[in-house]
């Protein structure tokens, strides 16, 4: 993932599913981070009077969240460490939401301990982990790789529950642990620690059976020093730790199983109930029992018993498998907090007292809800702000209301098609109907929206497939659907006609595919329809037939592969069983499982087996979902959507960012999908570098034809269309049958049709439909890099307009709508942060009313960030010291003609102000922030040069600009030391760009001399990259360059 | 066909009714045989579950293969524990007699059997919290808890089914060669795992290789079984292998639990796939 890629979220109107499966309060009690099943994070806000709302959604996980934990000293870093089923590792920062680090190992962690002993160790600490292997994992928390590992000397098994107990008597610090068996081990830490950096092993100090398995949580209470909670499901058992003896057993209340607890106070416990209700126990000292245990002969004991103290409130709205945690308080206005997360993805809080009392009567007292919230909460109410994609098209009174159930976006058409629950399928164009979603603005009424609506499903479209994404031989007004009710059709996408419908009747279609480069039936890649009674048909469009249908499946499809020489389809199930279809004839012809399944599997076409060989056999059923992921796609991949993520993760599947090649495009929606319920949101995706080098290159690209980018696609689509114009002769002459080939969709693919320009509503399908009139390959090229110079210079104002500080400073906002053609905001946006590796932090909507009592004032489209932005605006103002005066004052001179430049400045200074943000973090220690500052002035040597000198003998222009950019980038990096964080940061540079405009105008140019220069620009703006690229983006543009121009 | 779209009233309020007893009677019932296979799966790993089941049975095994004698192994299986091993091997080189067992201080525990186990366990679990007063609201919910319980046995299947890819260094460090009596010979490389329902007995034989040696030296990759002329370095020493012997023996009551484990999956999905029948008359969220 590039550092300059900026996201902007379009949420629904429904919140996205989230059932939270475990839960954690940092130690500020600021943050509340919730993991889900279906993989996401989310960051709450907790206000110290006790008030939860939502703030973020992380994305980047694969599979269901199983623990957290904080990774850092929370008051230095605040980090949080994840983990999930399938032995992915995040640490995410929880105040800006960025992904720290990230790696996936073969282990399956089920809880983790922070562990750091600063006079001890150097570096940032352990991660101790246990789960699903023996004994306990040290991983490092800050690079995450596996340090060291606890062993046992006996019995060692899986750890089920561990905590850390600091014993300030004999100043050591030791691991406790109950392993699945039921046997309690003790490892000693800080005594271990050298030992475990010299990688010697490290045993069990004490090992002891308690003699109960499946224990859930093993507690210390440290203000005793002796009592040790143990909690089954049936019952929960106190120990004293000296000698571990049972003190006590209190089993469940009847038709409840303990979750969980931990100790409150000296002699006070918590507990609670996999229904998520909380108990609070005082256990009272009967003092030396005599009469127990007198045959015992021992010594005389001490012995406790529990009184119940106070039971928790429980809400109203019922859900099921909650995960709990409980916070003590750790400073004066911090509160001991309850907490709970459920399925539904509601947090509930008790804000328990300090001294828990029962009722006079001795009864237990309830502890009221303090707060509880979900994300359909903070939905409901920012509803205004929150509203999906096509609202305003159901809005506009197409009768009745209609939720999406799927999307996909055409980038080379800059189409969205929108499936909805009532069957109908839209067709708008992206970015129109983004502005039209996003802006206020006249000229674009809503109505108007040019948009088409295919009708033919009478159910929900549950899959779409736009062929030409995925090979060019296919027409590119091809589309093909799928519904609930299993009829699946194949549409002419310009003119709205059913070019065929086939009935499967095997249940909803739940994906389609494209069978994989190297096989073709009959000279033509067919499309594969998985359905939901675990079938796959084969469908062959251009015969209208299906080919193949394969039933008898008894799990799930997890992939496809293909064997072109014997024509046969391989299919895995999910239960790792495979079978083997003969095309030609139906036949079932293999079943297997095992071992041979996985022989099967290797020998057919291009399979990724073999690499992942070295996998631990533990993990190996989840390097199956791994494969599975990217298998079908992968097959034919060059723009995989995110519903393919239900084919291979079938369960947990949710918001996977499976292959996003948003580097090829300047600007992608990437529609997101959750598995169970119908809630769809879209994430914008703008490729800053990308979009300024089109921007560049279009300047250009007017007059003559250059070899930016997007003239490399259009002459690839020019070269495909023609070929494939070439290609359908020829099969018509070989096959000889016209017949079969007279449907309208087939017509379009013949340059000279007569249907061609007639009757379309689409502005841009009527700009293809006239490309593809005229022969000529100059004009074909000519036109399509048109529509791409609209499409990119759209992006750039749509991204300028989201990210541009409205009702900051008035003058400036006026004077961006009128010169730079961007209009005011609707409301403002929710923004997301992209970390390496496909991860992202999407801003949940209305997260910015919270400080923007702007909004209220004005009484108008305020894109306040926060109240620092105007500070900051105006340290910067005071730093950078402006002889040019009034930014307004300049202005007026400004020349209309001159948008486009500007705009490109704009986009340079917001891509340069990126990459300094996206550094890592950790290079700007107090010792190092002056070199990287002086490596950032050699950079902003580079950069100015290449994108503010004017021409080679404007010295006067030179000296301004950069002194100007050097403060600026001092100034943020400092802000960026005091980790401010970083949105803020973005809109404020951006209002200063007002005054970057006015200093360009005053060294006015004329149009040729800025034809030169952009030139010149170009050419030092490529060769610069590498310079200020780190060299992971550097090598993958450059792979992606040559990609294109092959 | 276009049932969703067209269900009248009647036929809705069926579909509802025949939702409501598929939540209410269905699942429980299948819940309850599942409880019970998995019990039945559970209980043929005979592994200690709190020490008061008494002494855990053994069993022999003689692995040996009809047509070769090169090598013959009578292992003790207790649980998830090899408690005693006596292997004979006949060198290839002077057909001389060998006979190796485990020192009487150690076991060797084959840990795919113990996680396999907690897998089963902990599916087990799963299932103990859904008794049968328990009310189940949406199909949601069952699809979530099959998915849960699936997973756990796909993993315990898998545990099974796959065994351990190792390198030959990996083999040879292990604690498995120090713990024969008399002391392995540095030439011979010993393994153990099950294959399914198989336990599994590898012995490799070795020759090392001269450091001048023309031949070219590519060290071998992880594999769960490696053949003749596989090469590894280990301890500043090239080998290569010369001769691979394996040896197997059902062991029928892991034959049983991946049986179990079969026809639990299978349940499995074939209650999502009730419940997933009736996704199409209505939202998903109804349910």
């Amino acid at each position: 993932m590039k550092a300059s890629i900026q996201a902007v979220t379009l949420w629904g109107k429904h919140s996205p599913t989230h059932s939270i499966s475990a839960i954690l309060i940092t130690e500020d009690q600021r943050t509340i981070v919730t993991g889900s099943q279906e993989g996401t994070l989310c960051l709450w806000n907790l206000s110290p009077e006790l008030k939860i709302s939502s703030k973020q959604i992380l994305l980047g996980h694969t599979a269901s969240v199983t623990c957290l934990a904080k990774a850092r000293d929370f008051e230095k870093q605040p980090y949080v460490a994840s983990a999930t089923e399938n032995g992915e590792m995040c640490i995410w920062n929880v105040t800006s939401g960025q992904c720290v680090e990230y790696t996936q190992l073969p282990f399956r962690h089920t809880a983790i301990c922070y562990y750091h002993s600063s006079f001890r160790m150097t570096g940032d600490g352990w991660l101790l982990c246990c789960g699903q292997y023996n004994d306990v994992l040290l991983i490092d928390a800050k690079t995450l790789t596996v340090l060291h590992a606890l062993t046992s000397s006996q019995s060692s098994n899986w750890i089920s529950c561990m905590c850390l107990v600091h014993s300030p008597r004999i100043q050591e610090d030791s691991l406790i642990a109950v392993s699945a068996s039921g046997d309690l081990k003790v490892w000693d830490l800080s005594s271990s620690v050298s030992r475990i950096q010299e990688k010697q092993c490290v045993a069990e100090r004490e090992s002891k059976s308690l003699g109960c398995a499946s224990c859930h949580t093993v507690r210390f209470c440290t203000y005793t020093g002796r009592l040790l909670l143990v909690v089954l499901p049936s019952c929960w058992k106190v120990y004293d730790y000296c000698d571990f003896s049972l003190l006590w057993t209190e089993s469940s209340p009847s038709g409840q199983y303990w979750a969980g607890g931990e100790v409150l106070a000296a002699h006070r416990l918590v507990l609670w109930t996999e229904a998520g209700q909380g108990y609070i126990y005082q256990l009272l000292n009967s003092g030396l029992s005599w009469s127990k245990q007198p045959s015992d002969g021992r010594v005389l004991k001490e012995t406790v018993y529990p009184v119940l103290l106070c039971s928790t409130a429980v809400g109203c709205n019922k859900s099921f498998s909650y995960v709990m945690g409980f916070m003590n308080e750790r400073k004066e206005p911090f509160y001991k907090i309850l907490y709970s997360g459920d399925a539904s993805g509601r947090i509930t809080v008790w804000h328990i007292p300090d001294v828990p009392v029962s009722t006079l009567d001795g009864s237990p007292k309830e502890i009221p809800i303090a707060a509880s919230w979900t994300l359909q909460d903070h939905f409901d109410a920012h509803g205004s702000v929150a509203e999906g994609i096509l609202g305003h098209l159901c809005v506009a009174g197409q009768g009745g209301s209609c939720a999406l159930s799927i999307s996909i976006y055409i980038p080379s058409l800059d189409k969205l098609v929108c499936g909805c629950e009532d069957g109908r399928v839209f067709i708008v164009p992206a970015l129109q109907a983004l502005k039209t979603r996003l802006l206020e603005d006249t000229s674009l009424l809503k109505d108007t929206l040019p948009h088409r609506i295919l009708t033919g499903h009478s159910s929900r479209v549950t899959a779409l497939l736009y062929l030409r994404g995925w090979s060019a031989r296919f027409d590119p007004s091809w589309l093909v659907s799928g519904s609930q009710d299993s009829y699946v059709i194949w549409w002419d996408m310009f003119t709205g006609e059913i070019l065929h419908q086939f009935s499967l009747q095997a249940g909803p279609v739940t994906d389609l595919l494209l069978s994989s480069d190297n096989y073709r039936f009959k000279g033509q890649r067919i499309v594969c329809c998985l359905c939901s009674d675990h079938s796959v048909a084969l469908l062959h469009l251009q015969e209208r037939a299906c080919i193949l249908h394969a039933r008898k499946h008894l799990f799930p499809v997890r992939m496809l592969r293909w064997h072109p020489l014997e024509n046969l389809l391989i299919v895995l199930c999910e239960n790792d069983s495979v079978s083997v279809w003969d095309i030609e004839t139906g036949i079932l012809e293999r079943h297997e499982t095992g071992e041979v399944a996985k022989a099967v599997l290797a020998g057919c076409e291009d399979s990724p087996l073999s690499m992942e060989d070295s996998l631990l056999p533990i993990f190996e059923d989840d390097a199956h979902k791994q494969r599975g992921a990217g298998g079908p796609p992968s097959s034919s991949s060059k723009l995989g959507p995110l519903s393919y993520s239900t084919l291979a993760h079938h369960k947990k599947s949710s918001c996977r960012l499976s292959s996003i090649c948003s580097a090829q495009w300047p600007f992608t929606i990437l529609p997101v999908k959750t598995e169970w319920e119908n809630r769809n949101f879209h994430i914008l995706l703008f490729d800053l570098e990308n979009l300024t080098e089109l921007l560049l290159s279009s300047q250009l690209g007017g007059l003559k034809s250059s070899n930016s980018l997007h003239s490399y696609d259009a002459l690839e689509r020019a070269r495909s269309s023609a070929e494939k114009g070439t290609l359908l002769l020829r099969r018509n002459k070989t096959a000889g049958t016209l017949s079969l080939f007279h449907g309208p969709g087939e017509e379009h693919s013949f340059g000279d049709s007569p249907v061609a320009a007639a009757g379309c509503l689409e502005q841009s399908g009527g700009l293809k439909r006239q490309k593809k009139a005229k022969s000529s390959k100059k004009t074909k090229r000519q036109l399509s890099g048109k529509v791409n110079v609209n499409l990119v210079t759209g992006a750039a104002n749509l991204l300028l307009t989201c990210l541009w500080p409205w009702g900051v400073d008035r003058e400036s906002d006026h004077l961006c709508v009128q010169y730079l053609g961007i209009s005011r905001l609707l409301w403002p946006v929710s923004f997301g942060l992209v970390s390496e590796e496909k991860h992202f932090s999407l801003m949940l909507p209305g997260w910015s009313h919270a400080n923007s009592a702007l909004w209220d004032q004005h009484n108008q489209p305020v894109n306040m960030f926060s109240s620092k932005v105007l500070d900051l605006r105006n340290k910067y103002l005071s730093v950078a010291k402006e002889p040019a005066g009034k930014p307004g004052g300049r202005s007026k001179n400004t020349g209309a003609p001159e948008g486009p430049p500007t705009l490109i400045s704009l986009l340079n200074r917001i891509c340069l102000v990126k990459k300094i943000i996206s550094m890592p973090l950790e290079r700007s220690t107090p010792q190092k922030v002056e070199s990287v500052r002086n490596k950032w002035r050699a950079n902003q040597a580079v950069e100015s040069t290449s994108f503010y000198e004017e021409s080679s003998e404007g010295t006067f222009g030179v000296p301004v600009h950069d002194s100007e950019n050097v403060s600026l980038v001092k100034l943020i990096s400092c802000w960026r030391d005091q980790s401010i964080e970083l949105q803020p940061l973005w809109s404020s540079v951006t209002a200063l760009c007002p005054l970057k405009t006015s200093l360009q105008e005053r060294v006015r140019l004329s149009r040729t001399s800025w034809k030169s220069q952009i030139t010149e620009m170009r050419r030092s703006h490529i060769l610069g990259w590498p310079r200020c690229v780190p060299v992971k983006c550097v090598s993958r543009q450059y792979s992606f360059s040559s990609k294109t121009r092959r | 066909m276009r049932m969703a779209a067209l269900a009248s009233a009647a036929e809705r309020a069926v579909l509802e009714e025949e939702f409501k007893w598929l939540l209410q009677e269905e699942v429980h019932a299948v819940l309850r045989q599942l409880q019970d296979i998995l019990k039945e799966a559970s209980h043929r790993f005979a592994l200690p579950v709190s020490g008061s089941e008494g002494p855990i049975k053994q069993e022999n095994f003689i692995l040996g293969t009809a047509n070769a004698d090169q090598v013959k192994g009578v292992l003790m299986l207790q649980g998830d524990t090899l408690c005693q091993a006596d292997i004979n091997l006949k060198m290839p080189r002077n057909n001389q007699l060998l006979h190796f067992a485990f020192r009487d201080d150690k076991q060797w525990k084959l840990q795919q059997i113990q996680d396999a186990r907690n897998h089963v366990n902990q599916a087990i679990y799963l299932l103990t919290n859904r008794g049968t007063n328990y009310q189940f609201k949406t199909g949601c919910e069952v699809l979530k808890l099959m998915d849960a319980v699936m997973l756990q046995l796909t993993r315990a299947r898998n545990r099974l089914t796959t065994p351990a890819t190792l390198t030959l260094p990996e083999i040879a460090s292990s604690s498995l060669t120090k713990m024969f009596t008399p002391a392995l010979p540095s030439d011979t490389l010993m393994n153990f795992y099950i294959n399914l329902n198989k336990l599994c007995l590898t012995v490799y034989q070795l020759h090392s290789l001269q450091p001048s040696s023309t031949k070219n030296f590519r060290p071998a990759g992880g594999s769960i079984l490696h053949n003749p002329g596989a090469m590894f370095e280990y301890g500043n020493q090239r080998y290569e292998v010369s001769h691979v012997h394996k040896v197997e023996c059902v062991v029928p009551w892991l034959n049983d639990a991946l049986v179990f484990f079969t026809v639990s999956l299978q349940l499995c999905q074939q209650l999502k796939d009730k419940i997933a029948v009736f996704s199409g008359y209505w939202n998903y969220r109804l349910y």
